[in-house]
């Protein structure tokens, strides 16, 4: 890795991380994710201030260009992420129904005072 | 015995006071409950004007979700027997006694407009993607079914209170709520019916949203429905 690339990476990295801390602090997501972001962080600040760490894991995988290994790893968590957001999508989008049901009937049949929003 | 007749409606306003005054000509006795499925225009109103029970959703939920509410709320209020009613008038309300009659041997009662004495036409690609449908349905339940998406529909109590839990919520719900209910082990069998065209509403035939949710339910369907229906049936 060359001194620009390394530097533009790191760059990034600080960016990311500033934005991540931004996001805890202000408790603005579930403690789940805090967690889960904050140990992204951890390692992407790992991986930019170590630069070697990332090239001899690929060298002892046999991965020749080291890089790929960055890649993969982001790729595969990002698809887990993203299945992870459709399950729970999913679960909400059936509470929502279930409670939109719950309402209707509270509402009961002879409510007039409100009309569905557009 | 008590009767509810369920109608979803959304935005049906125009074409609803038609079908609740038919109804009412025909089976005064039946208590007829519009599911409001988050309408902005007066199907609220215009429904209770005309002396029907209105359930109203906070937001359009589409219409497995509006009938999913109505059967729970036919459950909840202790009638024995239900039937699903269009809202468009497409549905005529002297079929109702046949479609009625049809529960005496069944649990479940479909409306079919192809084993009727008259001509109803659809458009060509619907044809043949229901024709697929139809096959496919007969490959499951180890039965024929002419009419997988009609709306015309009747309920023993046992049925309602299975619907009223776990009704499939997407598009063209009907073809999965009929497997459903072959798998828990109803029976279900269909009548002959004569149907209209739409006296008001539109028509949901655009082809892409069409085709999308046709791949769906064949995926679905394939698949075996729910894994709640898989666990039961094994």
């Amino acid at each position: 890795m060359t001194g620009q690339t390394h530097a533009l990476l790191a760059g990034l990295t600080v960016v990311a991380v500033a934005v991540i801390v931004r996001l805890v602090r202000r408790q603005v997501l579930k403690a789940k994710y805090t967690v889960l972001w904050l140990t992204v962080g951890l390692v992407l600040a790992v991986t930019a201030s170590v630069p070697t760490l990332l090239d001899r894991a690929a060298d002892r995988l046999g991965i020749w260009y080291q890089p790929t290994l960055f890649m993969l790893l982001a790729i595969g968590f990002l698809m887990l992420l993203a299945m992870h957001f459709s399950y729970e999508l999913s679960r909400m989008e059936k509470r929502i129904r279930a409670l939109a049901e719950e309402v209707a009937l509270l509402r009961g049949p002879e409510d007039e005072n409100r009309r569905a929003p557009d | 015995m008590r009767t509810a007749v369920i109608i979803p409606a959304f935005n049906e306003a125009d074409a609803l006071p038609g079908v609740l005054a038919g109804l009412a000509r025909q089976n005064p006795d039946h208590d007829i409950v519009v599911v409001d499925d988050g309408s902005t225009d007066g199907t609220a109103i215009v429904a209770r004007a005309a002396g029907a029970t209105c359930l109203r959703l906070p937001f359009n939920l589409g219409i497995g979700g509006a009938l999913r509410l109505g059967f729970r709320y036919a459950v909840e209020q202790g009638y024995d027997r239900a039937y699903q009613f269009d809202a468009d008038g497409q549905h005529d309300a002297s079929q109702v006694e046949a479609l009625l009659a049809g529960l005496d041997d069944a649990d479940m009662v479909i409306g079919s407009r192809f084993m009727g004495v008259r001509d109803y036409r659809v458009g060509r690609s619907r044809g043949m993607a229901m024709g697929l449908l139809r096959r496919l349905v007969r490959l499951i339940c180890g039965q024929a079914f002419t009419d997988t998406s009609s709306g015309f529909r009747a309920f023993q109590r046992p049925v309602l209170e299975l619907f009223a839990i776990e009704y499939p919520v997407e598009y063209m719900e009907s073809v999965e709520a009929l497997v459903l209910a072959v798998r828990r082990g109803f029976t279900v069998r269909e009548v002959p019916v004569v149907m209209h065209d739409r006296a008001g509403g539109r028509a949901s035939n655009r082809s892409l949203r069409l085709a999308y949710h046709f791949v769906r339910l064949l995926i679905v369907l394939v698949a075996g429905g729910t894994s709640r229906g898989r666990r039961a049936a094994s």
